[in-house]
């Protein structure tokens, strides 16, 4: 199992630790990754200004995927849903991508259409298999509430993305529960995060983030669980922001569902970023136990 | 290898700072030191441009200052004292705005300039002179969101606002309520604009049930969301159909969609909401910019 690993233009410099951690699981759960060091951005944020500049975008990356025979692996939803909508554009309309491919071929890279475009959830749920997953765990939580955030652009729109029932998911909670740790139902669990107005109307992205910050807590997650850089940033960066502007209590930590993995399978919170988290999740380790009669390592 | 570069460029960095016409430019005024240094440090080897993430994006918006080392020279030509254009100083601004902050340029560059730290400061520089730039209002702006506390409130804000104004100023109709709509005032141009990726032409297809309007998050917001967003999301596939371009691309609504394709996902229509919002924006976008030469 190989794929080309797509970071996008967040992880590599403001998340470190979802690059770091995603390759250490992913290596011991036997996944092979590629790196292709010419990926350029996935075009999502250039969708509201102008088609073309996204879908050239996107289409470059499956091109130069489609050139090493590679599927395309990514850890951003939105990453995920451009590529994706991009590649089932690119498959459904040859005219669209005759004229993509006009302007790919001067870079020597047509694309045909043969890369299929996977989410790390998708991955680890489907091609890998909780119960590999399980089999692999030395630790696992006990009496930990987590509550998964599926992520927009990951379930919608399903026809495009197929990622799992769009209205009754339950892959990343059959991932959270792998570790032992309980996947809370709470009523907002599909709705967005608010990152995608961030930084164009603050004020109503704090309400959305807020709103739903609020909601997994009332509905007793001690930790919200996430696999996309904008959804951790929102829940981390911009939740400490919140913190302040309108005088939240008590946070509701974010972690990146690799860190939570990676502790399951015993690896070292250092080695997981744990402390690059800017609003502290490290106690989470002190939940972690050893299952008696159950090998360790 | 920096070090050496720094003492050939001292030379011409004193010639250059000595300059009286530098030294008043309003550029000049507002770089660093060291980012004038900086600034004859690039020996314009286009590294960074090879390895930019939105390079690509030139291909679709063909304004060369997308590219880093073309956009440096741009800034290279204005820190020198030479007067430019609106048209420059505009292209320019897209220019640094069109960037995702990746830091990519910075960290390729052989001779170590800080490029993506030069955009940014260049891009505050120039959104607050007062021209509208349509591209703050996209997932671009997440950055600059995360490093607001390094702006001044009210610098922070303009050119959110501005960008805003600028597409309502080109909005008659909903400015002018009153208006009186002649029977046949069908834009069909904007219906036939409508076809970037094929989906969006099913806005034809509402039927109003209002489905997409009840689901959204932003319009659960607020408690009159008319007041604060304009049209709603199915009035804004009505307005479509109708081909009122004004109403479609002035209501707040358009630039307060978080994407999240709740409404797409529930139409029982099969109206590509999501899908036929974004590609408004884009048409919004090319009409103001249009409008503005």
């Amino acid at each position: 199992m190989k794929f080309a690993l797509f970071l996008g233009c967040q992880i590599p410099i403001r998340l470190k630790q979802y690059e770091t951690s995603s390759r250490a699981i992913l290596e011991r759960l036997g996944v092979g990754l590629v790196d292709i060091e010419e990926f350029n951005c996935c075009g999502y944020p250039l969708r509201n200004i102008e088609f073309k500049a996204f879908l050239l975008s996107s289409a470059r990356n499956l091109a130069l995927a489609e050139k090493k025979k590679l599927d395309v692996m990514t850890l951003c939803q939105c990453c995920y849903g451009s590529l994706k909508k991009a590649s089932v554009l690119l498959k459904e309309n040859a005219s669209l991508r005759k004229e993509v491919n006009a302007i790919l071929e001067r870079e020597g890279l047509p694309y045909e259409g043969e890369v299929e475009v996977k989410h790390l959830l998708y991955v680890l749920h489907q091609e890998v298999g909780v119960e590999a997953i399980k089999k692999n765990i030395s630790k696992t939580f006990k009496g930990l509430k987590i509550a998964a955030h599926y992520g927009c652009h990951a379930l919608r729109p399903s026809q495009v993305v197929r990622f799992d029932d769009p209205v009754a998911p339950s892959i990343f909670d059959q991932l959270v529960e792998a570790t032992g740790a309980e996947s809370i139902s709470w009523p907002m669990r599909l709705e967005c995060c608010g990152a995608p107005l961030w930084g164009i109307n603050d004020e109503l992205s704090m309400d959305l983030t807020l709103k739903k910050l609020n909601n997994g807590k009332e509905s007793g997650a001690e930790y919200l669980c996430v696999a996309c850089p904008y959804c951790h940033l929102q829940f981390d960066a911009v939740q400490k922001k919140i913190i302040v502007q309108r005088g939240m209590n008590h946070p509701l930590p974010s972690i990146l569902y690799p860190q939570l993995l990676g502790l399951s399978l015993g690896m070292d919170g250092e080695v997981l970023g744990l402390k690059m988290n800017q609003i502290p999740c490290s106690g989470i380790e002190k939940l972690l136990i050893e299952p008696a009669g159950m090998p360790t390592g | 290898m920096r070090l050496s570069l720094s003492r050939r460029v001292r030379g011409w960095f004193k010639a250059l700072i000595h300059s009286r016409r530098f030294s008043q430019s309003w550029m000049g005024k507002n770089l660093s030191m060291i980012q004038l240094m900086e600034l004859d440090a690039c020996t314009h080897c286009g590294m960074c441009t090879s390895h930019c993430s939105v390079a690509i994006a030139f291909e679709g918006i063909p304004n060369i200052n997308i590219l880093p080392s073309e956009k440096l020279a741009s800034i290279k030509a204005l820190a020198s004292g030479r007067p430019l254009e609106e048209r420059e100083i505009k292209d320019l601004q897209e220019g640094v705005t069109l960037c995702t902050n990746c830091y990519r340029c910075t960290v390729v560059c052989p001779v170590g300039i800080d490029l993506q730290s030069f955009w940014i400061k260049v891009r505050e520089l120039l959104l607050q002179r007062g021209i509208p730039e349509l591209s703050v209002l996209s997932p671009l702006s997440f950055y600059r969101g995360l490093m607001k506390d390094e702006t001044a409130q009210g610098d922070y804000e303009k050119p959110l606002t501005q960008a805003r104004e600028a597409i309502a100023s080109q909005c008659d109709l909903l400015r002018n309520k009153d208006k009186i709509l002649p029977v046949t005032s069908a834009d069909r141009r904007l219906q036939n604009g409508l076809n970037l990726s094929a989906q969006a032409k099913t806005f034809s297809a509402c039927f109003g049930c209002q489905t997409c309007t009840t689901v959204c998050p932003v319009v659960g917001n607020y408690e009159h969301p008319q007041e604060t967003l304009g049209l709603l999301p199915h009035q804004i596939m009505q307005a479509a159909g109708l081909g009122l371009r004004d109403l479609a691309f002035g209501s707040s609504m358009l630039w307060d969609c978080l994407t999240c394709y709740q409404c797409q996902e529930q139409c029982p229509q099969g109206v590509w909401v999501t899908d036929v919002l974004y590609e408004l924006k884009n048409l919004a976008v090319k009409y103001v910019k249009e409008k503005a030469l």
